[in-house]
């Protein structure tokens, strides 16, 4: 069956596009997260939210790991006031009361994201219990602003033929848990990283997760053939399994670093791409997850009533 | 659907912060003074002993690791042979290594605290001297000869944490750690390779081995206790014995290498293992 939806406004366009551009500085900023913990520099600059008691420091404080610290604080900056702008945007110009409400939760995540990573410096001791909560709403906030970009991308609002989601365990419902181990799964590496528990847990959540994965894509493969689930399925499944590939090599990389004085290539690079790719592999699953619930309608209910919260949005775009 | 993602978050938020909050804290063997009653103040009978010896390794000593200073300019010029310093080894002799008493008349008695301040400095981006020992209330002196800033951040499991600035030419720091604890570790996170052990006691029968593998710990009231000799990396030996009045007691260590490690429990122990 089809359903007429209008198709986008510009507005909305140019806001998906504002979305992908804040999604893309924030993989930068988990970058230079990531460099910052694997390169052992959390603590380089000890106060906050001045460094070294300025905004702009000196060239000649500008040395060794101050570079990691203070450059992840300049786009942590950049990424605050790009998200803060995005929220106004949202605001103003799209009419989707839950988009708002949306907006001003990743105004207030990246806020409080701020205040978290300077709480980490202020209370070096208690480096591992606030270390872990960041990272895991970095990955988060990265994920909602995913969503934002889906919401506001012209597939949402195209028209398209609602499939059921037929089948035990239903896509819609497996895709939800996959995101859910996903995330533990964050907490578990993050914890990891900084010195909270071994390596075991770690692993056994990646084998849970990558069976999640595989076994959410294949239902994808298997039972739908629309490019907007198989694309995203494809994405989840080829960067699970380039994340197993890049943990085993940072794990190795970070026995063999085990005597080094310093933190060394390869082990810097391996850890922070593990980091990285591991948030591009929550993004995909949103992306299939939100997807699958705007595309899809539960076994036996009418189609016209299968997405009340899409229905909803459909009402308030038309 | 976004309700049900959010609740997902907030339980993996809390839930998170709840296994790493919860998460026991490490003790060394020289700790336990914490919660015991006040204890009597050592009088003199002029019967004290010694212990000394060599701290030896047997083996052929691990490479020393190049460091690579290239990201500090002023580090580059002012540091010695850039080669890493946790495992120095001269002749079969191992330099570094922690020498302490505990149990006997060492945790019967207050010794006393000090008033000198133990000297800690940054010179040629290294800590200098790479392990020390200190009493519990005694100062500590942190000084930078450096051109260059550095952080000095202890990471104690008793004592309050802090991590301070120290640009060149700073005045230096005095810090004191009211807790017996060993070993504090003390790193500059601006340079990474820039690591310090601190020993706190209650008491004053600590050494560290020098570059000729010698210690020596004098005025050891005459009792029985355990000697113990910890090396940040190659771990720790102990050593029952009995100090007489007036004695003279050596006592040797051997370390030997660290046996590779092979992952087979997959487990990577990333937090310092005391003694």
């Amino acid at each position: 069956m089809k359903n007429h939806v209008e198709v986008a406004t510009k507005p909305t366009l140019w806001l998906h596009r504002f979305a992908i551009f804040l999604a893309f500085l924030i993989v930068i900023l988990l970058v230079a997260g990531a460099l910052v913990t694997s390169n052992e520099a959390g603590d380089s600059v000890p106060d906050w939210p001045l460094s070294f008691g300025r905004w702009v420091i000196h060239s000649e404080n500008f040395i060794a790991n101050v570079r990691f610290e203070y450059s992840h604080r300049f786009i942590a900056g950049i990424v605050g006031f790009t998200t803060f702008l995005f929220a106004l945007c949202i605001w103003f110009l799209d009419p989707r009361k839950w988009m708002k409400r949306l907006a001003v939760l990743a105004f207030f995540g990246v806020v409080a994201q701020a205040a978290i990573g300077g709480v980490r410096v202020l209370l070096p001791a208690y480096k591992a219990a606030i270390a872990v909560p960041h990272a895991l709403i970095a990955q988060s906030f990265f994920a909602l602003i995913v969503a934002l970009a889906v919401f506001t991308s012209r597939g949402w609002f195209a028209d398209h033929e609602e499939q059921a989601d037929a089948g035990r365990p239903s896509l819609r419902r497996l895709a939800l848990l996959t995101i859910g181990a996903l995330l533990i799964q964050l907490v578990l590496g993050a914890g990891f990283r900084h010195g909270a528990w071994g390596v075991l847990p770690h692993v056994v959540g990646a084998v849970m997760v990558a069976a999640l994965i595989i076994w959410t894509a294949s239902v994808v493969l298997i039972r739908h053939q629309d490019s907007d689930l198989r694309r995203p399925a494809w994405s989840a499944l080829f960067l699970v399994l380039v994340q197993i590939a890049l943990g085993i090599f940072a794990y190795f990389a970070r026995v063999a670093a085990k005597g080094d004085p310093q933190p060394l290539e390869p082990m810097i690079s391996l850890t922070a791409s593990h980091v990285v790719v591991g948030a591009l592999t929550l993004a995909a699953m949103v992306v299939l997850t939100l997807r699958s619930y705007r595309l899809l309608a539960p076994t036996g209910d009418r189609v016209n009533n299968a997405a009340p919260d899409l229905a909803a949005s459909r009402r308030a775009t038309v | 659907m976004i309700r049900k993602l959010g609740l997902i978050l907030l339980v993996v938020i809390v839930a998170a912060f709840m296994m790493v909050s919860c998460k026991p804290r490490k003790k060394g063997s020289g700790d336990d003074d914490e919660g015991t009653p006040k204890k009597a103040k050592y009088v003199s009978k002029a019967d004290e002993g010694t212990i000394s010896g060599v701290i030896k390794f047997d083996g052929t000593p691990p490479e020393r690791k190049k460091i690579d200073m290239s990201q500090d300019a002023n580090c580059v010029t002012s540091a010695g042979d850039k080669l890493s310093d946790d495992v120095l080894v001269d002749a079969g002799k191992l330099q570094n290594v922690f020498v302490y008493v505990t149990g006997g008349p060492a945790d019967k008695f207050d010794f006393g605290t000090p008033t000198d301040a133990v000297v800690l400095d940054q010179s040629g981006c290294r800590y200098e001297p790479r392990v020390l020992g200190l009493q519990a209330g005694q100062t500590l002196k942190v000084m930078n000869s450096d051109k260059t800033t550095h952080n000095v951040h202890p990471s104690p499991s008793k004592n309050p944490e802090w991590n301070q600035v120290m640009t060149q030419n700073a005045a230096p720091l005095e810090k004191k750690f009211t807790k017996p604890e060993t070993l504090i570790p003390v790193k500059c996170n601006q340079h990474p390779w820039m690591t310090a052990h601190i020993g706190v006691l209650a008491h004053p029968f600590f050494a560290v081995s020098g570059k000729d593998g010698s210690y020596s710990i004098k005025g050891l009231p005459p009792g029985e206790y355990t000697l113990i000799a910890y090396h940040e990396t190659l771990g720790e030996k102990r050593q029952k014995l009995t100090v007489g009045a007036k004695e003279s007691k050596t006592q040797d260590f051997s370390f030997s290498p660290k046996v590779a490690f092979i992952p087979t429990s997959l487990e990577v122990e990333p937090a310092l293992v005391l003694p």
